[in-house]
Parts: structure tokens; C-alpha cells; sequence
């Protein structure tokens, strides 16, 4: 092995070294507040994506900065040698490319897609209708309670440690359903009705943290961007007592 | 009178394309007046149907073309001149520069609006834009930069490049060619007029029901849209003949430039791909202009199905963008570190397999639209396949800087850069192939982070490279090196600084297209903000370098990178007819470092000497 390749593999190292300490050690890769199991799986994943991408980076990173440093000259004087490619090398490099992507389907793609099914799976505690018009959503919960949100103070309750499924639809154009906390979207489709599931971990509130909202995703027109309504996760108790108070109230 | 005569076509253009509109809006308010009162959008939609077809005939198809059809002489436009550039020329390097300087100047309005938007979104709240503004103006930036994307380099420097790196006089069809150009110019006059018919706030991606409703600029921009596509599919076909039919003697397919093959194969995806999203386009304008409603549920049509015709294309289309900008990266990447192309053929066949893999994994846009979920695995599966390629690209690209002499101008530190960038672009396409994290990602500032880093950051950069390296065999002239240099640093560092805090934005909860978002993103907003504008400001430095050397740099050599290519062994700008006499390509074209290794016999322009051409016979 020549000083270069030599060099070059120190680099490598300290390079993936200093960028898996940034994203273990530091919290520049820190995530937002989590409301649901499915937000796990999705900040799993994404947290071994990161990981895993950073040896490639660096390896990249490395060959490019060395290069750049080390083989500079000032004119078109000399030839480099008329290397037009290292067989093994490039078998080497097809051969970890089509592990590594062969790797990161099964894991965490195929495994976190059965992983969301898994939660989504078997009856529900809950059952919301969420349907998108230009520009609010009407949401409608089981005993005849609905909630318009440009209504006053119209926020969307759900109860915590709950598996709640969300049926989702649209009146007018497209609109998707996103919940920040929840990590969950599906687009609200008029015609059609789509389904997502979130099952609730601990209570939230928009107004500590505006990752609770329910926010329209898909460009819809005009006032798309202020499509958003406050979510609050509360105790179970305390989402019959509302519940209950909403259906006298639509009584 | 002298003042007018350069642009005695582009008025005769105007004049019947008026008269056009007149006979295509009276057909239509005819046809819908049979029956009830005549209605507003068919006759916009038949009148500009007319209008581009007089359009077309006043800007030279006329004289160049039509006269044909009708049994007399036709006659060529072409002229030692720059009134060539405002007509019907058939030159391909008239047109490649027309091209280059029309997208050029679309990509400075383009990233002007991008300004406007950076300002709206400083700070949370509504500052200065209306709602409807901010979405038109928002969709105008989308659609503009879409459109640089796909026409710079298949529409400039393939016209300009390729039958000059190909050793032949011009393209297969010139006629086609000037065509492909000339339907560019109505296409920028619909997208600046939208804002007169109301805006359109559709996005690029021109969803129905939404694009089925709202106001009359909705139409302008489906009619430009599709004119557009258009343009894309006569420049695929014609690029596919040129490479087929056009080379010259001695250069069998192995001996084909690395950018020749990625117009190729990019040509390929135009050609093939473009009709769907054509189509898609016209059921829309169908669905809102006589109500046939193909998107609307209510009458048995499907919102998703359009998804699916327009990403079948869209897909693709990146590949359009990207391949190109793949075959500059590696060709400039070859001649400033005077090694060969790594891996050559591997990257043949690697770009082929992208072109085969990007029509089926269209569906990786539709993770959360509410398609069945089976379908998810199988679009992940594919769509993650295309990594592998892609990185092949990587490895000749590391392999050709790997020991070379890289001689750090302009346009190789723009090469370098497009690794660099790519590689972000590339590793987070990853988070967006996986089904689980595109659940979140989907629609949020991380995709608007992502695809500016593989269009922009890739391609954009790429474009530049192309720009400083062809400068002076296109203008004659040689760029200011001290600012093209200032201008990478200068552009690279704040692109970069721009772009990467989006990643973060779109993790903590920012949905795209937006005016207004939650407070806790206000801070890296505004630096985001601050930092665009130093990146757009670099943008003032490149157009200066271009317009004052293009009228004091001194005279460009013919061949001032001493590169081996055939393009470079011809005067700077090339003759009319390319070369004076045709090339004979008798070795590869990357052979640096190989004694005695010649690529081609070229008698030179200048008349000087004989023999092989200066740096053909490097390593001598
Ligand atoms: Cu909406
Ligand atoms: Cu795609």
C-alpha cells in the first residue's frame, strides 16, 4: 500500500470517528417531542440511517478532501497516470454498495414498515373522521361530537396511551393529515378514504409544544398554510369527561 | 429602420401570433356559444393554440419550413450575424447559445423570486406577501427552475456540445432543433403573464382537484407546461438521431465522450417519458376547461390517478436533469486531472440502468397518498436499487481525482463541488426511499432541503462547470479566472450554508409551501434568510465575469485547456461547418498519460500545421 491510500484510510477513520460522536455525544441530531409509538419507530430509523451514512460520507468526504489537498498543480503541464480502472476495486465497490443498499431495505425499511402495520394492527380504542375542506377540518369523534376547527379554541383531543385510528378524507381538494409528534401523514383524498394510526404515549399539548398540531401537508390553495389546528393529548378519564361534555353540548 | 430590422422576425412572430390568438379564441367562442354563452377559458386555451402556431410561422417556420409544404423555395435564415440569434437559425451552436442564455437568464428570475419567498419567510406570520401571492410566486420559482433544470444542458450545451465532441457538422434534424427552441419563448410569456390572470397556486406539481379550480393562470400554466414538454420530446429525438447517425468516422461507440452518452441516455428518458405527463396535463385542462372530469370523484374520476401519470414522468425527469450533469462532472473531472474516465464503461452501463430503474420507482411520491399499502416494499425496493449505479458514478468519479493533476480553474472546482454536494443530496434521498422515515418527511422543508441539494447543488453546479469550461470555445473569449474562482467560494459556501439548516427545519415540524410556520423555527428561518442573500449576491458577480469578458476577455486560444476532446480541436468559436475538414477519430478520447495515444486527426482551422491536433498528442 502506498502513503496515499494509507493517509487516506486515517482520515476515513477519524472523519467517521468525529461524525458518529457528533450524532451519539451531541444533541445536534436530537429530534422532536415523540406523542406515539410510531414516532419511535420512525426516529429509530432515521437515527441508523444516520449512523449508518456517516462511514459512507466520510469515505467520500476523505478521498475528495485528500485529493483536492494533496494531487492540486498549477497548469496542464503533466498527465496523471493513465490508470483506467482497478478491476478488484471496483468489484469491491459494487459488491458493498449493493450490501449496504440491499441491507437498508430490509433494515429499517422493510422492519419499520411491519413495525407501523404491527401498531396499527387490531381494533382501535378510538376512531376519528377527519375530513379536509379549503381551508379546515371537521373532525368527527364517536357519539355524535364534531369538532370544526375554525371554530373558537377548536382543538383535537385524544386520549393517551390509546390506539387511535384516524379515517381520513376530503370534500374539496387534496389535504393531508400530519401530526409532527406523531410522525404520521396520509393525504386526505376526496373519494377515498385513507387510514393512519397513531397509539398515544404521554400527555401534550400544542401550547407547550407545537409539534401537537394537526397540520394540513398538501398544498391545497390559498390559505394551505394557516390549515392547522392545536392537538392536546390528555388522560383517558379526562377525554370521556370532554367527550361527554361535547355530546350534551351537540345535544 | 436599422434599429428594428434584427428583430423584424420577432415582431412579424408577434403580429401573427395576435392574429393567431383572434382565430383560435373566435373558433372557440363559436363552438361553446352554440350552446350557451361562450365561455372565457376555451377560448384562452384555442387562442393560444393559435397563437404559438403564428408564433412559429412569423419567427422564420415560414420561410425556413412552410414554404416547402406548399411547393415553393425554401429559404435558410442563417447569417454571419447576430440578428441570427431572433430567428429561425438552424445553426446548432446558434441554438445551444440561445438556449444557454435564455435558461440562464430564466435561473437569475427564477432565484430572484426565490428572494421574494426568503423575505416572506424570514419570520413566522405573514409579512408583506398575500397569501395568494406567496403561493403563486412559490410555484412561478418551481416551475421556472424546473425548467432550467431540464433544458440547460439538454437544450444548451447538448446543442452546442454535442455534434462538436461527436466530430460532425450539426445535428440530424436542424429544422426539429430550431422548432425545439422557438415553442421556449411563448412558454416564459404564459408563465410571466399568470399573475394578470390571476396567479395560480398549484405548485409545480399541479395537483387536480386543486388545479382544476381556481383562477384562469392555472390555465396559462398548464398550456405552458405542456408546450414545454413539447420542446423536451422534439430535443430527445433529435439528440438520439445525432449520436446514432452523426459521428464521425473512427468513433465507434466506445470512443463516445462520457457527457455524449449522458445526453443519450437522458435523451432516451425525454423522448419516452414525456408524453405521460403530457397527457396528464391535458386531461386537466379537459377536466377544467370543458368539464370532463377524469380527477373528480364525484363524477367517477380518481385525484390519485394523476399522481401516478405525472410522477411516472417526473420521475424520470430528474434523470434528465442529473444524467447530463453526471456526464459534465466526469468529463471535466477527466481533462483538469488529466487521467482517463474511471471505470468507463461501468458508467455506461450504470447511467443505462438508471434509465431503466427511474420508471419504476415512481411511486416512492406516493408513500402517504393513500395508494395501497402493498405497494410500498416494492417502490422502496427499487427505488433504494438506484443507489447502486449512482454510486458507481461515485467510484469513477474518486477514481479519476485519485492521483491525478488536478489543476484547480473554475470549472473543476464547480466538478468538484457537484461530488461534495451530490453526496448530501444522494445519502438523504436515502431518508426519503425509506417508507418509515418518508412518513414524516414527506411534504416537509427535509424534501425542499433534499432535492435542492441534487438539483442545485448538484446539477446547478454542474451547469457552472459547463459554463466556465465552454466559455471560450462558445464566446471566443476567456473568463476572468480570479472571479470565477471568487464566485465558486462565494457561491459554494453559501449554498451550502443555506441549504443545510432546511434539513433541520423540516425534521422539527416545517411543511413545505407555506407562507407562515410555528415559532420555534423563527431563528434558523432568519439565518436561512440572511444567508440566501449572500448566495444570491454571488450571483451578480458570475453574470458580470460572463457579460465583461464576453466583451473585453482576451481572445480565447483554440484549445486553452490543452483537452483531448474533439470539440477543443477547432478554432474558438468554431467555423460554421465545425471543422474544415471532417475529423477521423482513431483512439480514445481520455488516454492522458498514454504515449503516442492520438484521439483524433483534425486538420486544424487556423491552417497552421498538419498532423494530429495540439493535445491530442500529449504524452508524447
Ligand atoms: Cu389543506
Ligand atoms: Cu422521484
Amino acid at each position: 500500500m502506498n502513503r496515499d491510500t494509507v493517509n487516506v484510510f486515517f482520515l476515513w477513520l477519524v472523519l467517521t470517528a468525529l461524525g458518529e460522536f457528533v450524532i451519539l455525544g451531541t444533541d445536534l441530531f436530537s429530534y422532536p417531542i415523540v406523542g406515539a409509538e410510531e414516532g419511535h419507530v420512525v426516529d429509530d430509523a432515521f437515527f441508523f440511517l444516520t449512523a449508518l451514512a456517516v462511514p459512507v460520507a466520510a469515505f467520500v468526504l476523505s478521498m475528495l478532501g485528500y485529493a483536492f489537498i494533496r494531487f492540486r498543480v498549477s497548469g496542464p503541464d503533466e498527465d496523471g497516470p493513465p490508470v483506467k480502472m482497478h478491476r478488484s476495486w471496483a468489484i469491491f465497490w459494487l459488491l458493498w454498495t449493493t450490501g449496504l443498499t440491499l441491507f437498508v431495505i430490509v433494515h429499517p425499511g422493510i422492519t419499520g414498515i411491519l413495525e407501523i402495520r404491527h401498531l396499527g394492527s387490531g381494533e382501535p380504542d378510538l376512531v376519528v373522521e377527519t375530513e379536509g375542506s379549503r381551508w379546515y377540518w371537521t373532525i368527527n369523534y364517536p357519539d355524535g361530537v364534531t369538532v370544526k376547527t375554525f371554530e373558537e379554541d377548536a382543538e383535537m383531543v385524544l386520549p393517551v396511551d390509546s390506539h387511535v385510528k384516524f379515517e381520513v378524507t376530503s370534500t374539496d381538494v387534496l389535504h393531508a393529515f400530519w401530526v409532527p409528534a406523531f410522525r404520521m401523514k396520509v393525504d386526505a383524498v376526496p373519494g377515498l378514504v385513507t387510514t393512519i394510526s397513531a397509539t398515544t404515549i404521554g400527555l401534550g399539548n400544542y401550547r407547550d409544544d407545537p409539534q401537537y398540531r394537526l397540520q394540513c401537508a398538501e398544498l391545497c390553495g390559498l390559505l394551505h398554510n394557516g390549515m392547522d389546528v392545536p392537538v392536546r393529548v390528555v388522560s383517558v378519564a379526562e377525554f370521556d369527561a370532554w367527550l361527554a361534555e361535547k355530546a350534551v353540548t351537540a345535544a | 429602420m436599422s434599429f428594428i430590422s434584427p428583430f423584424r422576425f420577432v415582431i412579424r412572430a408577434l403580429v401573427f401570433a395576435t392574429i393567431g390568438f383572434i382565430i383560435g379564441s373566435l373558433l372557440a367562442s363559436l363552438i361553446t356559444g352554440a350552446t350557451g354563452e361562450p365561455a372565457e377559458e376555451p377560448m384562452l386555451a384555442l387562442g393560444y393554440a393559435g397563437a404559438l402556431i403564428g408564433w412559429l410561422l412569423g419567427i422564420g417556420v415560414w420561410d425556413v419550413w412552410a414554404r416547402e409544404w406548399i411547393g415553393l423555395q425554401p429559404r435558410s435564415l442563417n447569417a454571419q450575424s447576430w440578428h441570427q440569434y431572433f430567428r429561425f437559425s438552424t445553426d446548432h451552436k446558434v441554438i445551444g447559445t440561445q438556449y444557454l442564455v435564455t435558461f440562464v437568464v430564466v435561473l437569475l428570475l427564477a432565484g430572484f423570486l426565490a428572494m421574494v419567498l426568503r423575505v416572506e419567510l424570514a419570520q413566522p406570520g405573514i409579512a408583506f406577501l398575500s397569501d395568494q401571492n406567496y403561493n403563486t410566486v412559490m410555484s412561478l420559482h418551481g416551475i421556472m427552475m424546473i425548467a432550467v433544470a431540464v433544458a440547460t444542458i439538454i437544450g444548451g450545451f447538448a446543442n452546442f456540445g454535442v455534434p462538436l465532441l461527436i466530430g460532425a457538422d450539426d445535428v440530424a434534424f436542424p429544422r426539429i432543433n430550431a422548432l425545439s427552441y422557438w415553442i421556449i419563448p411563448p412558454v416564459a410569456i404564459l408563465l410571466l403573464l399568470t399573475p394578470l390572470f390571476g396567479g395560480f397556486d398549484t405548485g409545480w406539481t399541479a395537483y387536480p382537484p386543486l388545479s382544476t379550480l381556481g383562477s384562469s393562470g392555472t390555465l396559462l400554466f398548464l398550456l405552458a407546461f405542456l408546450t414545454f414538454g413539447l420542446s423536451s420530446i422534439l430535443g430527445g429525438l433529435n439528440f438520439l438521431a445525432t449520436i446514432v447517425f452523426l459521428r464521425a468516422p473512427g468513433m465507434g461507440w466506445s470512443r463516445m465522450p462520457i457527457f455524449v452518452w449522458s445526453v443519450f441516455c437522458a435523451a432516451l428518458i425525454s423522448l419516452t417519458a414525456t408524453q405521460f405527463v403530457a397527457a396528464g396535463l391535458l386531461m386537466v385542462m379537459l377536466d377544467r376547461v370543458v368539464g370532463m372530469g377524469f380527477f373528480d370523484s364525484n363524477r367517477g374520476g380518481d385525484a390519485l390517478l394523476f399522481e401516478h401519470i405525472f410522477w411516472f414522468y417526473s420521475h424520470p425527469a430528474v434523470y434528465i436533469m442529473i444524467l447530463p450533469a453526471f456526464g459534465i462532472l466526469l468529463e471535466v473531472l477527466s481533462h483538469f486531472a488529466r487521467k482517463p474516465v474511471y471505470a468507463y464503461r461501468w458508467v455506461v452501463a450504470s447511467m443505462f440502468s438508471i434509465v431503466l430503474i427511474s420508471f419504476i420507482v415512481w411511486a416512492h411520491h406516493l408513500y402517504t397518498s393513500g395508494m395501497p399499502d402493498f405497494l410500498h416494499i416494492p417502490f422502496m425496493v427499487t427505488t433504494e436499487l438506484i443507489s447502486i449505479p449512482t454510486g458507481v458514478i461515485f467510484l469513477s468519479a474518486l477514481g479519476i481525482i485519485w492521483r491525478g493533476r488536478l489543476w484547480l480553474t473554475t470549472p473543476m472546482l464547480f466538478a468538484l463541488a457537484v461530488v461534495f454536494n451530490f453526496l448530501i443530496g444522494g445519502i438523504t434521498g436515502i431518508f426519503l426511499a425509506d417508507v418509515p422515515t418518508d412518513i414524516h418527511l414527506q411534504d416537509t422543508y427535509f424534501v425542499v432541503a433534499h432535492f435542492h441539494y441534487t438539483i442545485m447543488g448538484g446539477e446547478i453546479f454542474a451547469i457552472m462547470a459547463g459554463i466556465y469550461y465552454w466559455y471560450p470555445k462558445i464566446t471566443g473569449r476567456m473568463y476572468n479566472e480570479r472571479q470565477g474562482r471568487l464566485h465558486f467560494w462565494w457561491m459554494f459556501i453559501s449554498y451550502n450554508a443555506t441549504f443545510l439548516p432546511m434539513f433541520w427545519t423540516g425534521v422539527w415540524g416545517m411543511n413545505r409551501r407555506v407562507a407562515d410556520y410555528t415559532d420555534n423555527l423563527a431563528d434558523l428561518n432568519l439565518i436561512i434568510t440572511g444567508i440566501s442573500f449572500v448566495m444570491g449576491a454571488s450571483f451578480l458577480l458570475f453574470v458580470y465575469n460572463m457579460v465583461s469578458s464576453s466583451i473585453r476577455g482576451p481572445v480565447a486560444e483554440a484549445n486553452p485547456w490543452r483537452a483531448r476532446t474533439l470539440e477543443w480541436q477547432t478554432s474558438s468559436p468554431p467555423p460554421e461547418e465545425n471543422f474544415t475538414t471532417p475529423p477521423q477519430v482513431v483512439g480514445d478520447p481520455y488516454d492522458y498519460g498514454v504515449p503516442d495515444s492520438v484521439h483524433a486527426v483534425v486538420s486544424p482551422s487556423g491552417g497552421s500545421s498538419d498532423g494530429p491536433a495540439e493535445g491530442a498528442d500529449r504524452g508524447a
